[in-house]
């Protein structure tokens, strides 16, 4: 008696995913198979250009929340946060002395959506600096700038200034009261310094009041200059934790 | 979890490499990434709530012709604007951040040892040298801004039922830092110290001539006596702490210095934010008035 075996039939739901995850398109676009296999999921790590910034493997004690709070991802995440309301306030604001003031007028009642852009982007920018400066006592208290971290600490005091700059070139832009006079009384500091401090200030606000050309200056530094500048600092620093092996941990 | 026979080795070697074994290690995804994922998520419904909940300010538009009383600079800059009250601005508003930015980078280059790294304040010391920095530079802080405030006058006259304006006039130069250069009589001479323009070249450099008159006296008061403060405090405190030993390595030392920066900026930064009124004035933060214009 010969029995031949009839192909089971295969449920409907793994034929529709065969057909979604398993066919050419998709393997271009995505090496690795779905990470549910450790090899997988090291090779959904280390295939991916984003999620690379990671090592594939990582000590336990470091996944604690209490470690790191986070605090470095957050200032990241807080930068792109404002990277991406900052691109849409872009759409509707024109820094022009005429403009500046109206277009925030308008962006708070005529934008859909324009006042929780510019709320987010105000409290994101506020939110960024409190994480960098709480970042960087983190990294402190913890030891973690001891060797070979050293220059790391010192992308990251660098890091700090240029979100201090950041946040102070887009505290003009609203020109409003608050800003006109808080980037004088700041700018009127950086004049004050012996010999170099009026060409500076002249430079940095080009002339000698807070007017139009310290406007158009602050936000191309706003928009373009610092941020492009952070960018690098910042790839330098995740670059060399990652050479530096990860977080530090006890010896 | 550390297997039984790496945890029975003796030798520091072993003992470092068990702890690095794989057995401690986890993947990163899902178990990282899946923390940053939820993170994003709730401080993107955080930030949108609150975006929801409080609007951003937009005040009148800009009027160069109007001055506010008081103008304050963004909030993280209102600590040195605070230190712009008591000092050459030359000093609170460049020479100081350049040199605490600089002391700051130069922070692992001075404390190398390796360690206690990666633990939150477990070198030994560690919480008595933070406690320490953060009391002496919040106290310190606080008393010479109330110093230079006149307000030792204020409590006198309260505690002794006199008039601020009866404090004696032989104690004057001890009101606040200027009246020492106003209430002490200066020979005239040292008031104006004609250096001329040869002592600094500024010529050299294209730029216009400075031409050196010292006032000695304001000298003193701008910049002579912050920078001993700023400068000498610190030293002080740190070897006070050396000869006494309560610190004895780098790391004590760093962490007494850093903690009590950190004290002093968010002191500086609240009493310039909350403390300070019209005139820049020192008020009871809940008299503090918004700006007029």
């Amino acid at each position: 008696m010969v029995t031949t075996e009839r192909p089971e039939s295969r449920p409907l739901g793994d034929r529709v995913y065969d057909a979604i995850f398993h066919n050419y398109v998709w393997r271009s676009v995505f090496r690795s198979g779905y990470p549910n296999t450790p090899r997988n999921q090291m090779l959904a790590v280390a295939t991916n250009v984003f999620l690379h910034l990671h090592p594939t493997r990582i000590h336990r004690t470091h996944v604690k929340i209490t470690h790191t709070f986070c605090l470095g991802g957050l200032s990241f995440f807080l930068f792109l946060g404002l990277t991406i309301t900052g691109v849409l306030l872009m759409f509707y604001y024109v820094p022009s002395v005429e403009r500046a003031y109206e277009d925030m007028q308008r962006i708070q009642t005529d934008v859909r959506f324009g006042m929780l852009m510019r709320n987010l982007h105000r409290w994101m920018a506020h939110g960024m600096v409190l994480a960098v400066l709480m970042h960087m006592m983190r990294v402190f208290y913890t030891g973690a700038y001891k060797p070979p971290r050293e220059f790391n600490w010192v992308v990251g005091v660098v890091l700090l200034v240029l979100t201090l700059l950041l946040s102070f070139t887009g505290y003009l832009l609203p020109w409003d009261e608050l800003s006109l006079w808080a980037i004088t009384v700041g700018t009127n500091m950086v004049g004050s310094a012996p010999i170099l401090g009026e060409p500076n200030r002249f430079v940095l606000i080009g002339g000698f009041d807070v007017g139009a050309s310290a406007l158009i200056r602050f936000y191309t530094l706003h928009v373009v200059g610092l941020p492009l500048l952070a960018a690098v600092f910042m790839t330098v620093h995740f670059w060399r934790i990652r050479r530096d092996g990860g977080l530090a941990r006890p010896l | 979890m550390v297997i039984s026979t790496q945890a029975a080795a003796q030798s520091p070697a072993v003992r470092a490499r068990s702890r690095r074994s794989r057995e401690e290690e986890l993947l990163v995804w899902p178990d990282l990434v899946f923390v940053e994922f939820i993170s994003a998520v709730l401080f993107t419904l955080s930030f949108t709530l609150l975006s929801v909940l409080i609007d951003a300010p937009l005040q009148d538009r800009a009027n160069p012709a109007h001055t506010p009383d008081p103008s304050k600079a963004p909030w993280y800059f209102l600590n040195l604007q605070e230190l712009l009250l008591h000092m050459h601005p030359a000093l609170a508003g460049v020479i100081v951040p350049t040199v605490a930015l600089a002391a700051l980078a130069a922070i692992p280059y001075f404390d190398r040892s390796l360690e206690h790294q990666g633990e939150w304040l477990a070198t030994p010391r560690a919480w008595t040298m933070t406690a320490i920095g953060a009391v002496v530079g919040t106290v310190g802080t606080i008393l010479l801004i109330l110093w230079d405030g006149q307000k030792h006058v204020v409590l006198w006259a309260r505690l002794t039922g006199h008039d601020v304006a009866e404090w004696p006039a032989k104690l004057n130069w001890l009101r606040n830092a200027r009246s020492i250069q106003n209430n002490i009589a200066w020979p005239e001479s040292w008031r104006h110290i004609p250096l001329g323009s040869k002592v600094l070249r500024t010529d050299l450099l294209g730029l216009p001539k400075v031409d050196l008159d010292v006032n000695l006296p304001a000298v003193l008061v701008e910049q002579v006596i912050p920078v001993s403060f700023m400068v000498g405090l610190p030293l002080l405190l740190s070897l006070v702490l050396w000869r006494l030993g309560i610190a004895k390595t780098r790391r004590d030392h760093m962490i007494v210095q850093f903690s009590g920066f950190i004290a002093v900026f968010l002191t500086l930064t609240i009493s310039g934010t909350f403390f300070r009124g019209s005139g820049m004035e020192l008020f009871w933060f809940w008299d503090v008035k918004p700006a007029v214009s």
